[in-house]
């Protein structure tokens, strides 16, 4: 693992254990926050464990309520043991634990267990949209975080993404050079 | 040399969610030349997708086009231009000191297949448009997204742009536009008054939101242009 993404991974776990330390358990909005600040990372640097903690991070904003008392104190040891780990340079052993915080959030209960896969997924296809609005390409998105087209394109025609921008060429250009194409003579009125 | 249009793999999504497929074979009559796609659109839009439950029948739809020659599979991609291009678009910009991949290499077949064949390029695409026709509009972007300075390389942006800048470039919703010009889309106009702009706004807004990348401004720009008296 690079030192750069070593460090930016202790950064999003240190401060996802300290948001999931607080006192109201309920309130775990800042974990959105935090997943939108790892993606940029994503961006950059096209890691894998990057990719892994930013979908673990947006999953347990998702799924963090229900993860209470037994449970949750788990969860804060597993991150820890997550964060030493890696602060050591402990690679097996903070893969072992990440794969151990998963295990956590499928204890957590029976529904989430059932749905985990979907809330990775939609974890997935959420980050995807959001490297979508920053300028990535439809494919370049999906590939980094493991989609495929289709799924990109379903969730991002019906956000923002990627319609937030202004055209150069103009509308009635374009439109020109599709009727030349096909041998039409441009604005034919139908009515 | 026959006329071709080489496709992207999201205005076939884009068409293929719109449950507007059907109108490529009626085009192509019109076209009278070749509608190709690349080996790396057909992985995306038919391979891939056949592994995936929820898309495997769209990928049937398309495999369907292949099978009876609306769409053919280009062999000869230039690869050494796409490795070229997809190099130049993932160099231009960076974030602190580190690149950002903007495009992925089997998203420059097509359009470098389109350069060399001298066609058009169907593309839904964002981000490759922006980057040859206004790259400067895509420094922006990227600029006002990203959390992180964004530093650009005026070379390689230069470049890319410059090699390409001949390809014209058109969308899934410029080829809706052909066909409801084309009389195509008449059946679905409704017995009402305005029948023909609640077809248009219509079939648009469906292309637009199946992932076309068209400006609210500009469906409302065709829409007039279509419309006119």
């Amino acid at each position: 693992m690079k030192e750069v993404i070593r460090t930016e991974i202790l950064y999003d776990l240190t401060n996802a254990r300290q948001i999931l330390q607080q006192e109201d358990p309920q309130d775990v909005t800042e974990l959105k926050e935090l997943s939108d600040h790892a993606i940029d990372d994503v961006a950059a640097h096209k890691d894998l464990d990057l990719v892994a903690i930013t979908v673990l991070i947006y999953s347990l904003y998702k799924i963090g309520p229900c993860i209470l008392g037994k449970n949750r104190s788990e969860l804060l040891k597993g991150l820890t043991l997550a964060i030493e780990s890696l602060q050591q340079y402990q690679f097996g052993r903070y893969n072992s634990a990440v794969k151990g915080v998963y295990a956590i959030v499928q204890k957590c209960n029976v529904k989430v267990k059932e749905h985990l896969d979907d809330i990775m997924h939609a974890a997935k296809v959420k980050k995807g949209a959001v490297l979508l609005g920053k300028g990535l390409s439809i494919g370049q998105a999906a590939g980094l975080m493991g989609l495929s087209n289709w799924d990109l394109q379903v969730y991002a025609g019906k956000t923002t993404a990627i319609s937030e921008h202004k055209e150069n060429i103009p509308v009635d250009k374009r439109l020109k050079i599709a009727f030349q194409l096909f041998g039409i003579p441009i604005v034919r009125s139908k009515r | 040399m026959k006329k071709s249009l080489f496709f992207d793999t999201g205005p076939l999504i884009s068409l293929t969610l719109s449950r507007l497929l059907w109108i490529l074979p009626k085009l192509k009559e019109h076209f009278n030349g070749h509608f190709y796609i690349t080996p790396a659109v057909k992985r995306e839009l038919i391979e891939r997708p056949l592994t995936i439950k929820r898309f495997s029948f769209e990928a049937l739809q398309a495999l369907k086009l292949i099978r009876e020659g609306v769409l053919e599979v280009y062999d000869e991609v230039p690869q050494q231009k796409a490795k070229e291009l997809t190099a130049l678009a993932n160099q231009s910009f960076s974030a602190g000191n580190k690149t950002i991949d903007v495009m992925q290499s089997g998203e420059m077949e097509s359009i470098s297949s389109a350069l060399v064949e001298e066609s058009t390029l169907v593309t839904d695409e964002r981000t490759l448009r922006l980057f040859v026709e206004s790259p400067g509009e895509l420094q922006k972007l990227l600029e006002m997204r990203f959390k992180k300075k964004i530093t650009s390389d005026s070379d390689s942006i230069r470049s890319f742009s410059q090699q390409l800048k001949g390809v014209p470039i058109i969308r899934s919703i410029e080829l809706v536009s052909v066909a409801y010009s084309l009389g195509l889309l008449d059946e679905y106009v409704p017995e009402q008054k305005k029948g023909r702009d609640l077809l248009v706004d219509s079939v648009f807004w469906t292309v637009k939101y199946n992932g076309c990348a068209v400006t609210e401004q500009e469906i409302e720009e065709i829409k007039r242009l279509l419309l006119k008296k």
